[in-house]
């Protein structure tokens, strides 16, 4: 657990939580242990004696004050290697983020992530600030507790050892028996998420056919299915809680029968025996507290691997010298990709020169927009290699390839900023007249003037005050402005209405000029803007040439081709 | 008329009312257990008073003690046990009621209120939510009894023994009380709000930063974008450590004072002090140094503040509020719809009070026609279509379907007649069949296996290893074009005689594109058509076309009678019409 918390964090807040964990250790050491004065000041204060009482208890009242301000001191420094590790974590967590390919930010991994840095971040964290210190006194104390039990009485101490291996055990099994039903209760947990998604968003079909949330039996079943789970998982802890409650009693019951006995039979004095289960007392409550503070621990510690396991992903491998790409041709030699055991690109070779524009076209799940993603690097290839200037997109700094690069995507992500500041995303440093030069050739001028607050105004989360079409132009908008010589559109117009699709084709047209294009579509009209075309099929280039070539070629660009213009006729 | 069936949203506490009965009941067990929990304690002093009486203690009596104490220790472990099992249960029938009634509820409201929640919430709420009463029902009782009933026990018992040494047991307890003003100075609290921002800030950041990664990663701004977010982290830490700061002392002085080690201190220099002057017998010390150091439970759970509870609280009043939602009402007699033109009269409708959507529109849609809504971005277009599936309701005016105000006809009925295709091709994971027959539910295989062939996917399912049998997400993986297709299988499945298609999200690829409007075309029939154009090609075809601006009706005819008017639509059309025709190099004319 310390080990992984250590990996999470990196070796820089590894010496502050060795320090922590071993000034906590000292702290609960030093409980157990001012507790052997105890049996002193007993036996005076029950022996009759009561004046001997006082040297002892002077000492025990300086052991106390020893373990004040030691608690003091842990308590602080918890709480302080908290902070910094909570502020480690996020800094950590930041970078390596900003590190790892597009490519692994699927639309799903975006929310999981999100949940993740927000929720998990602190979930794991909050072990050091609140369970590490209870954890470690209830395990350090009573282990110093029976070792003086011990000097004081070999019996009640070997009768109390007896419950650490069984205490040990007990809390390993759980530890176990609990993480299968904990993973269990997670899958059904996000199987009942995923139903009930599913459940509200095919609510119109669903109200046709009736089904209402009690007859639709697949979300039914799974919210059934995580009750089931989740009655299993606290049925896999009980023992585990049991078991402790049970050993923990069974001893202090045979501490309390044997102590009679040795009193009785005068093998101890009645002052002893009565001090040492005082001390059996003080040991019974913290290992109790175990089953509580070890499922923390365990919900934590899954936290924490879940944090591990993102930490360990490696981006993509930075050159060691990086080339600097003469002019703007791109070039996919032989390009072969592969993802998630399927061929997504099978040797695909494309040139385009500078200035030149491939139009890409296939069927969907043809790898169009892999095509797209390789040259921008979401992805590395397996095979072959993609050449921007001449250099390989490897071997290129990532910034550099960036710096070239300007990309449209059909689902364009706006911040919950201004417009200015989203149209701004494409060169930080633009002037406002900059700013405003792209947003006219973007035709974003209707927009602005549309909103309250003009160019001011707030887009709302991911631009939902806007319209497809208006989010499209902010985005082509960012593209001039970031006047990158290689343009990258990914079936930028097929879900816009033709009112939208009119206003950005102007801006596309402008975007477009004197640029090196590769364009994913599958707008016939899109196409022909091109000067070249490759059609796409099951990850292989088919045919490739002009669009005049192909159509006169009658293969299957041609029959596309009239597959659309012909259902227009129909 | 319609009647609404939820009357008044219930409160937090009428929400767990129906299992009040099964928390007393866990309450109770807990409460016995951890009294007899007391019992070895006492067990201990009773031996402590034979054994330190003067002359030999009778075994028998000392067995008695063995024996009660043991007794107790056993009683505890039964009724702990059982209550935790019983908390569990009830536990787990809470959440399961729970997520049914939410399920319920979310199925009956409008469609349309379903866009208010954000992605992610509802599901949130129906799983983390609903999970957060899990402390509440199965922990809560145990730490409620052993910071409560049990410290007020061994008060009572303590007093009866020497009043005065129970005095000085609490003095711990009263010092670290003491502090508790200090943790809440005006600047404290100061420092709590700025904490609880932070905290807000980051997480907000967070979620920003990794959503936009992608966008921003394309446009070279990572490093930007990671410095703000670094500066929320910086933030962050800087309000937390002066948090820490102003409290971790007085929090670290409370831990001490609270600590076992300085309450027993107390009670033994008290205990020395009162046995010296003769006022206490030793034996008596002994129930303070046992039951003294539980004094200061109730303290201790104070300093938590009871957090699982207060998110309890909070995850209680969102799950209150959305089943107050309003449920769309249902007609008490539903009145079947006589045919299938489609009317709207004087129809008004805003998501807001002030900004209408809608501004009075008048449309009828005959049977066996296509209408084509065309007009710029926000002018009520994709409003305008969500009337006729109920997802809304006007604000002033209805909408007729066979003479029949919606609003009469069964929302069963109202589906069945009404199908809304394309909006969402999200699959269920379940077999191709289930989703293809989800809205006949009855439908016969020969039926399904028509629809699919008419669609054009029929090949496909046939090429996977399970056939129609093969489950989406599982065995069976399509690309979205032969999604589309499936889906369009449904609707064709459904027959619903009245279509309304958005064209914008409709098509994948060409193929699909070339399938959806002869399989339209093939079975269109009697079925009224309402249609957001997306395509030159639809509008062109299409037996009207009302071209909306600012929520009005701005002008309707035929493609023909429209383009002849010279209107909006005529410069739409024109324009539209260039960038249709416009190759790569420059702009053209219309055809």
């Amino acid at each position: 657990m310390i080990t992984m918390l250590l990996r999470v964090l990196g070796p820089e807040y590894a010496g502050r939580v060795r320090r922590t964990v071993a000034l906590m250790t000292a702290t609960a050491l030093a409980e157990g242990l001012s507790y052997a004065l105890l049996v002193p000041v007993l036996r005076a204060l029950f022996g009759g004696s009561p004046d001997d009482a006082r040297p002892w208890l002077l000492a025990f009242g300086a052991a106390v004050a020893g373990y004040a301000v030691l608690r003091y001191v842990s308590d602080r420094s918890g709480f302080r290697a908290g902070t910094t590790m909570l502020h480690g974590m996020y800094v950590r967590l930041g970078e390596h983020l900003a590190r790892l390919p597009l490519g692994w930010y699927r639309p799903g991994r975006v929310g999981e992530v999100s949940v993740l840095a927000s929720q998990g971040v602190l979930k794991a964290m909050s072990v050091i600030a609140h369970l590490l210190a209870p954890f470690i006194s209830a395990c350090v104390t009573p282990l110093t507790i029976v070792g003086v039990m011990l000097v004081f009485s070999w019996q009640l101490g070997l009768a109390a050892l007896a419950a650490v291996p069984v205490v040990a055990a007990v809390q390993l099994r759980t530890a176990r028996a609990t993480t299968a039903t904990d993973t269990e209760r997670v899958a059904r947990e996000r199987e009942a998420t995923g139903r009930v998604i599913e459940y509200l968003q095919a609510q119109p079909v669903l109200r046709a056919g009736g089904r209402t949330a009690e007859r639709f039996g697949l979300l039914d079943d799974a919210l059934a299915g995580q009750q089931h789970a989740s009655r299993r998982a606290t049925l896999s802890a009980l023992p585990g809680v049991l078991g402790l409650a049970a050993t923990v009693q069974a001893v202090f019951t045979g501490l309390l029968a044997l102590g009679a006995y040795l009193a009785l039979g005068g093998d101890l004095g009645a002052a002893e025996v009565l001090a040492v289960l005082v001390l059996a007392a003080r040991c019974a409550d913290p290992l109790l507290s175990l089953a509580e503070i070890g499922g923390s621990l365990r919900a934590a510690r899954a936290e924490l691997a879940r944090l591990d396991q993102v930490l360990r992903i490696e981006p993509l491998p930075e050159p060691a010298v990086p080339l600097r790409p003469s002019g703007h041709d791109v070039e996919f030699d032989a390009v072969t990709f592969r993802h998630g055991g399927r061929t997504v690109t099978d040797a695909v070779s494309l040139s385009v020169p500078q200035g030149g524009r491939l139009a890409v076209v296939g069927p969907s799940g043809a790898g169009k927009s892999t095509l797209l993603q390789l040259l921008a690097r979401f992805y590395d290839v397996d095979a072959g290699a993609v050449r921007v200037g001449g250099v390989d997109v490897r071997e290129m700094a990532t910034a550099e390839l960036m710096e070239r690069v300007a990309i449209v995507f059909q689902d364009v992500y706006l911040f919950d900023g201004t417009i200015e500041d989203n149209v701004r995303l494409g060169r930080p440093d633009a002037t406002g007249a900059q700013v405003r030069a792209a947003g006219a050739a973007a035709l974003l001028d209707d927009v602005v003037e549309r909103l309250p607050g003009g160019w001011s105004a707030h887009v709302g989360e991911g631009g939902a005050l806007l319209s497809g079409g208006e989010r499209q132009r902010v985005a082509l908008a960012r593209a001039l402005l970031k006047d990158a010589p290689v343009v990258l559109l990914d079936e930028v117009t097929s879900a816009l209405d033709p009112v939208s699709e009119a206003a950005v084709h102007t801006g596309i047209e402008r975007l477009m000029k004197g640029r090196t294009v590769v364009m994913v579509a599958h707008r016939m009209r899109t196409v022909r803007r091109a000067d070249r075309v490759a059609f796409l099929d099951g990850g292989r280039v088919v045919e490739q040439g002009s669009h005049d070539a192909l159509l006169r070629q009658g293969g299957r660009y041609a029959e596309y081709w009239d597959l659309t213009v012909g259902a227009g006729k129909g | 008329m319609p009647v609404t069936p939820t009357a008044r949203p219930p409160g937090v506490r009428r929400l767990v009312r129906p299992y009040a009965g099964g928390f007393a009941a866990v309450v109770s067990l807990q409460i016995i257990g951890a009294v007899a929990g007391l019992l070895p304690l006492l067990a201990v002093v009773a031996l402590g008073r034979t054994l330190l009486a003067p002359g030999p203690a009778s075994p028998g009596h000392v067995r008695g003690v063995v024996v009660a104490g043991a007794a107790g220790l056993f009683v505890r472990l039964l009724f702990t046990a059982a209550s935790s099992g019983v908390g569990h249960l009830l536990d787990g029938h809470v959440q399961l009621s729970l997520r049914r009634r939410l399920a319920a509820v979310l199925g009956r409201v409008p469609i349309g209120r379903l866009s208010r929640w954000r992605g992610g919430e509802l599901a949130k709420l129906v799983g983390e939510d609903v999970s957060a009463v899990h402390p509440v029902i199965a922990h809560a009782p145990g730490e409620l009894v052993s910071a409560f009933v049990v410290p007020l026990v061994s008060l009572a018992y303590l007093v009866t023994v020497d009043w005065r040494l129970t005095l000085i047991t609490l003095v711990p307890v009263l010092l670290a009380v003491a502090l508790v003003p200090l943790m809440m100075t005006r600047e404290r609290l100061r420092e709590q709000r700025e904490y609880d921002a932070a905290m807000g800030r980051i997480a907000g950041s967070v979620v920003e930063f990794v959503q936009g990664i992608a966008v921003v990663k394309a446009f070279g701004g990572a490093e930007r974008a990671h410095r703000e977010f670094r500066g929320a982290v910086d933030d962050f830490t800087r309000s937390f450590s002066a948090m820490v700061r102003g409290l971790s002392g007085v929090a670290a002085g409370m831990q001490v004072a609270l600590s076992p080690p300085f309450v027993l201190l107390a009670v033994l220099v008290g205990g020395a002090y009162r046995i010296t002057g003769g006022g206490l017998a030793p034996a008596d010390l002994l129930p303070f140094l046992l039951l003294g150091l539980g004094l200061t439970a109730p303290v201790a759970a104070l300093g938590h503040g009871f957090d699982d509870v207060q998110a309890a609280r909070r995850a209680l009043g969102r799950i209150r509020d959305v089943l107050a939602e309003p449920a769309l009402p249902e007609p008490v007699r539903p009145v079947a719809p006589r045919g299938h033109r489609v009317e709207l009269r004087g129809v008004r409708f805003g998501y807001e009070a002030e900004r209408e959507v809608l501004r009075g529109v008048d449309l009828v849609l005959e049977p066996g026609t296509v209408t084509a809504v065309v007009g710029p971005s926000g002018s009520g277009k994709s409003t305008l279509v969500r009337l006729l599936p109920r997802f809304v309701d006007p604000d002033q005016g209805a909408v007729l379907l066979g003479g029949v105000d919606l609003r009469e006809v069964g929302s069963r009925e109202l589906y069945r007649r009404v199908s809304f295709v394309f909006q969402d091709v999200r699959l269920l994971r379940a077999s191709i069949a289930e989703n293809i027959a989800l809205a006949v539910p009855h439908a016969g295989h020969d039926d399904i296996v028509r629809a699919a062939r008419l669609a054009d996917i029929h090949e496909v399912i046939l090429a996977m290893p399970r056939g129609y049998d093969a489950v989406i997400g599982e065995d069976a993986r399509l690309s979205g074009g032969e999604a589309q297709r499936l889906s369009l299988a449904r609707a064709l499945l459904a027959e619903a005689p009245v279509l309304v298609l958005d064209e914008a999200t409709a098509f994948a690829d060409p193929r699909t594109e070339a399938t959806v409007r002869e399989a339209l075309a093939l079975t269109r029939g009697a079925r009224t058509t309402l249609v957001i154009a997306h395509r030159m090609e639809t509008i062109a075809d299409a037996d009207t076309v009302v071209m909306l601006r600012d929520g009005e009706i701005v002008e309707r005819g035929t493609p023909a009678e429209l383009r002849a008017r010279g209107g909006e639509f005529a410069a739409f059309w024109r324009l539209h019409a260039g960038v249709a025709e416009t190759g790569a190099t420059g702009v053209g004319e219309t055809r």
